[in-house]
Parts: C-alpha cells; structure tokens; sequence
C-alpha cells in the first residue's frame, strides 16, 4: 500500500492496476447490495438484450475507484471526498480492467487532490471515466 | 471586484455548493445557519472560491473565518 504525504504528490503523477472482473464479484456484489437485476444475474436474459453475457454492475467497476484512491494514490491518507463518474461501455465477466488515476489538481489550502480517473477494457476502450476528490489526511 | 460583487459571486458558489437556489446570505451567516454546512462542504466551498476567484488560501486563514462577511473581506483583499 502507498503512504503519499501531500507534499511528496505532484500533478500529473499516476497510479494504475489491473483486475479481471470473475463471477464470483458479480454474486458477491448481488449479496451486499441486494440487487437482482436479471441483465447482472440471468445470462439468457442479457443475451436477448444484445449482450455477450452477464453484464457487470456499473457500480461493481467503480468501486475500484475506491482501492484507486485507498490502496495507490494517495494511499494509505486517503479520504474519498467526491466521486462523478460516468460508464461509457459495459463490462462483462472476464474483462480484465486497467484502473488508472491521474492528479490533475493539488489544493493545499485543504490537502485536497483532483483525481482524473479512467478505467479500460483488455482491448483498451474506455468503461468508465471520471474525477474524484480526495483529501490527503 | 467590488465587495458587493464577490458576496454576489460567493451567495452563487454557496447554491451550488449546497444545491440550493433559496439560500440568501448575510455577513453575519455561520455554519449554524446553513443545515448541510459541515466540515466535509467546508472544503468544497474553499475548493470552488479558490478557482472561481483565482485565489489562494492558506489553511489558518480558513480556520480563523467566522462567518460570510470576514470571508468576503478575505477574498476582496487578495484581489
């Protein structure tokens, strides 16, 4: 786990790892949120909708965000403060996601930073893209 | 920018923050007035002042503030 100080943190630093989505995240994600969805959880329902299979849960890929920000950048400091994101293509099981973060801003009147985020697929199309706010405590 | 033009700037940056078109400030509005007003929209309020003004704050400055009229004054003077 990363431990960035404020000060050691300068824009245009970045973070990054990988993840496959499996199944098992899907069922676990069913079980904490309770949401049962069929096009998450029934795979002949998300193919007549035009999917290759199960699709993952938009909130199941940004939750990432949440290791981004607490496991990488900054690290053990992190306070999430703000989260907008935005889910540009479908996830599905198997994909194995690249999570990055880039610090586009540093507000050190409040040890905040301004994280550009992105995730992508195996074939390097954007998923999800965003900014997040978090302070460095 | 005249006084009246940055409180008239900062009652806006207070809606936003807040997402809240009924708020109407005073000099004299604390955080006891303003219901969501907590440390956490504390931040967001000096993030959003710092780049809509282009100004910068240090963190003693922010913890002496006691209200909107003393950080109206405090902007007004790094402008």
């Amino acid at each position: 786990m990363n431990n960035y100080t404020f000060d050691e943190l300068t824009v245009g630093m970045t973070e990054s790892f990988k993840v496959k989505i499996t199944e098992e995240m899907l069922d676990a994600f069913k079980g904490i949120t309770g949401d049962v969805n069929p096009l998450h959880n029934d795979e002949e329902f998300a193919k007549a909708k035009g999917h290759p299979g199960r699709v993952a849960y938009g909130m199941l890929t940004a939750s990432f965000l949440s290791t981004l920000a607490g496991v990488y950048i900054p690290g053990e400091r992190s306070l999430i403060q703000q989260v907008e994101t935005k889910f540009a293509k479908p996830v599905y099981i198997g994909d194995e996601l690249t999570v990055t973060g880039e610090i586009v801003e540093l507000v050190e009147s409040v040890q905040r930073l301004e994280l550009k985020v992105t995730i992508t697929n195996q074939d390097g199309k954007k998923v999800l893209r965003g900014t997040m706010g978090i302070l460095v405590v | 920018m005249t006084r009246e033009e940055v409180f008239a700037t900062l009652t806006d940056i207070f809606r936003d923050v807040f997402d809240d078109d009924d708020i109407e400030l005073t000099d004299a509005t604390t955080a006891d007035d303003i219901e969501d007003w907590d440390s956490l929209e504390q931040i967001n309020l000096v993030v959003a002042c710092e780049k809509k003004f282009n100004v910068k704050f240090d963190m003693k400055e922010i913890q002496s503030l006691k209200n909107v009229g003393e950080m109206v004054d405090t902007i007004v003077g790094k402008l």
